[in-house]
């Protein structure tokens, strides 16, 4: 079973201050702390869990510069066996489909049974890389993924998260795509211990050249979209920020409430 | 899991072991879960495959008071045989989902509980203390913590600590948002990986600044720092030792609080560095409190079950928290105010004050926080 994960690494935006930088169309990464994308943190340990369980290798890949390397040795630290690291400057500003497209053409060289991604990202949330990867490669996928029942003779069964809470089961042939939703598994700790020890470990670097691409077919020029500007979204009526200490605070939480009729 | 057994036998000592059961004796929560060090000792000499011997989930119900260790007959530490233990479910990655949360918590933004880096030193604002990284000087260091810099409910234990250390003219500053855990509880959760970055982190930190000693508000700091960081040349102190000493000089701290007090003594302070002098002391120098000890007080004192990174983890067993037992003992003695000096006491007690029903009865304060009502 020879699985490739692609994965991305994010800025954790949850709890911090988010600035819009000067160009308008991105925020300020400069102050934020980066880990991998949670969608894939779920993926890489499905890859690693198929492996224990039918042997195999697992590829990670990521797209980014030099510190992608860090969230590309977390992964090896988890199981993984082999890094890909794509990079080059004309990948800039590349979309949900040139992404693709980049991913596509790493892959296409290597063997492969199965591809897992993550759903989507936390940062730009399209959720069009890994269907749009399938498309490209032509070959079959599922999205949201939320079991993997087993694997056998070239073929899987998969369990699918749809709106509503209803769940779809697909047969599908390999090679696949398929986009991991999170609860999936449980992923693994990583110990500093785990990483230190793939610290050596070969991570493969490749740029347009070697991808056979041409500049015209990546980054913003390659993209069917753009990004015009970002801002935050406009404050709706009816929110109301409650000051003084824990204490008053809960006391004007539950009056409020009870005016609203939502405890009695 | 294979796992090197005969490095793990002499690190431990495990021959020396000859069963005695002291240490399960003395452990506070062997009564109530599966947990049994005597058993984990045994197992680790006689099986073969370690692996196995690990993979029970009791492991995490250890607080690592170390009442075990301090009661074996030979001088070995099964409490570090049991941290060692974890170390291996750590290495592994199979370790309860919340330990994993505050480990990459703690990797990613210096604290435990998911909070912001940038935000550590908000609780201070407003209160003018002089920050190092600011190029302020200063004769001493203030290691916050991060659950005194987080918790709300803890944030009220730094704030008035800075109250106490004014009044008595201490001159200190903090390292504000450059201050990192301190990784006690990270190494007893068995990350030692981390817990040695953390202890880097630190002492960096320390030796960029011109400062005589290092106070800190837990035990769980002062202990990692005087004891698992082990710098020559580092002075610190929990901050009992330091406004006792200011008491017992001249005190300050000259009103009256009419309660009757009883003292819960942290693990890391009491039993792991024998403090018990000094918290007792500065109670007691307070007019108008009638102070009384809990029967399990000092060396026999009762685990309230937060240490060992069981603030992050829950425990297995069904018996009812330390806590909460300790918490009606002080009610039946009598107390109006269960005192303690440590943030993960002060929380633990708390709750246990909440779930026991005793909120009208019972008030848990910190020391800190006593002194300020003596002001």
């Amino acid at each position: 079973m020879e699985i490739i994960v692609c994965i991305k690494r994010v800025p954790e935006t949850a709890d911090a201050d988010i600035v819009i930088d000067r160009t308008g169309r991105d925020i300020e990464k400069g102050g934020l702390v980066f880990d991998i994308n949670e969608w894939d943190n779920y993926a890489v340990e499905e890859a690693i869990l198929l492996k224990e369980k039918y042997g195999g290798s697992v590829t990670v890949i990521s797209m980014g510069p030099e510190e992608v390397n860090e969230t590309l040795r977390r992964a090896l630290a988890m199981g993984a066996d082999q890094a890909i690291r794509l990079t080059d400057p004309a990948f800039e500003g590349s979309d949900g489909y040139t992404i693709a497209r980049v991913l596509s053409q790493a892959i296409k060289p290597l063997s492969y049974d199965l591809i897992l991604t993550g759903v989507q990202t936390e940062d730009d949330g399209y959720g069009q890389v890994g269907p749009t990867l399938a498309e490209i490669l032509g070959i079959r996928h599922a999205a949201v993924v939320n079991q993997i029942e087993g694997i056998e003779s070239g073929r899987t069964r998969v369990h699918r998260e749809l709106e509503g809470g209803l769940e779809e089961i697909l047969d599908l042939e390999l090679p696949a795509v398929l986009t991991i939703q999170t609860g999936i598994n449980e992923p693994r700790y990583v110990s500093i211990m785990g990483i230190r020890k793939v610290a050596k470990k070969e991570i493969k670097v490749l740029g347009l050249r070697e991808l056979a691409m041409k500049p015209e077919e990546a980054g913003e020029p390659g993209s069917l979209t753009v990004v015009e500007m970002v801002s935050f979204p406009p404050v709706g009526e009816g929110a109301q920020i409650l000051e003084g200490t824990m204490d008053e605070i809960s006391d004007k939480v539950v009056t409020i409430l009870k005016e609203k009729g939502g405890v009695a | 899991m294979e796992v090197q057994k005969e490095g793990f036998l002499q690190k431990y000592d495990l021959y020396g072991c000859f069963q005695c059961g002291k240490c399960t004796g003395g452990c506070p929560v062997s009564l109530k879960s599966k947990l049994n060090i005597r058993k984990l000792m045994i197992e680790a000499l006689l099986r073969d495959n370690l692996g196995n011997v690990v993979q029970r989930e009791e492991l995490w119900d250890c607080t690592t008071c170390k009442t075990c260790t301090l009661r074996c007959p030979r001088g070995l530490e099964p409490m570090d045989l049991l941290i060692g233990m974890r170390t291996l479910l750590v290495e592994e990655g199979h370790i309860p989902k919340t330990a994993i949360e505050a480990l990459e918590s703690t990797y990613k933004y210096g604290n435990p509980w998911g909070a912001a880096k940038n935000k550590r030193s908000e609780w201070a604002n407003e209160l003018g203390l002089k920050v190092l990284p600011q190029g302020d000087q200063a004769s001493n260091l203030y290691f916050v913590c991060c659950t005194a810099a987080y918790d709300t409910r803890v944030q009220n234990v730094a704030r008035s600590l800075v109250q106490c250390l004014r009044q008595i003219g201490y001159d200190f500053a903090i390292l504000g948002n450059d201050e990192t855990c301190c990784g006690s509880e990270i190494r007893r959760m068995g990350e030692e990986g981390l817990f040695e970055m953390l202890m880097d982190q630190n002492i960096e930190s320390f030796n960029k600044y011109d400062f005589r000693s290092i106070v800190t508000t837990s035990p769980h700091c002062y202990n990692t720092i005087k004891n698992d960081y082990a710098q020559d040349g580092l002075d610190v102190r929990h901050y009992t030792q330091v406004l006792a000493e200011a008491v017992e000089e001249k005190n300050p701290f000259s009103g009256e609080v009419r309660k009757v007090i009883t003292y819960h003594d942290p693990c890391f302070l009491g039993k792991q560095n024998g403090i018990f002098d000094e918290p007792r002391y500065i109670l007691q120098s307070i007019a108008g409190v009638t102070f009384i000890d809990f029967d399990r007080s000092r060396e026999k004192s009762l685990c309230c079950e937060g240490g060992g990174g069981r603030m992050w983890v829950e425990a297995t067993d069904q018996g009812p928290r330390l806590a909460e037992i300790r918490v009606q003992d002080a009610v039946e003695m009598g107390a109006e105010i269960l005192a303690t000096a440590c943030p993960f006491c002060l929380l633990t007690l708390e709750d246990a004050v909440k779930t026991t029903g005793n909120e009208e009865r019972l008030r848990v304060m910190d020391i800190s926080e006593i002194l300020v009502e003596a002001l």
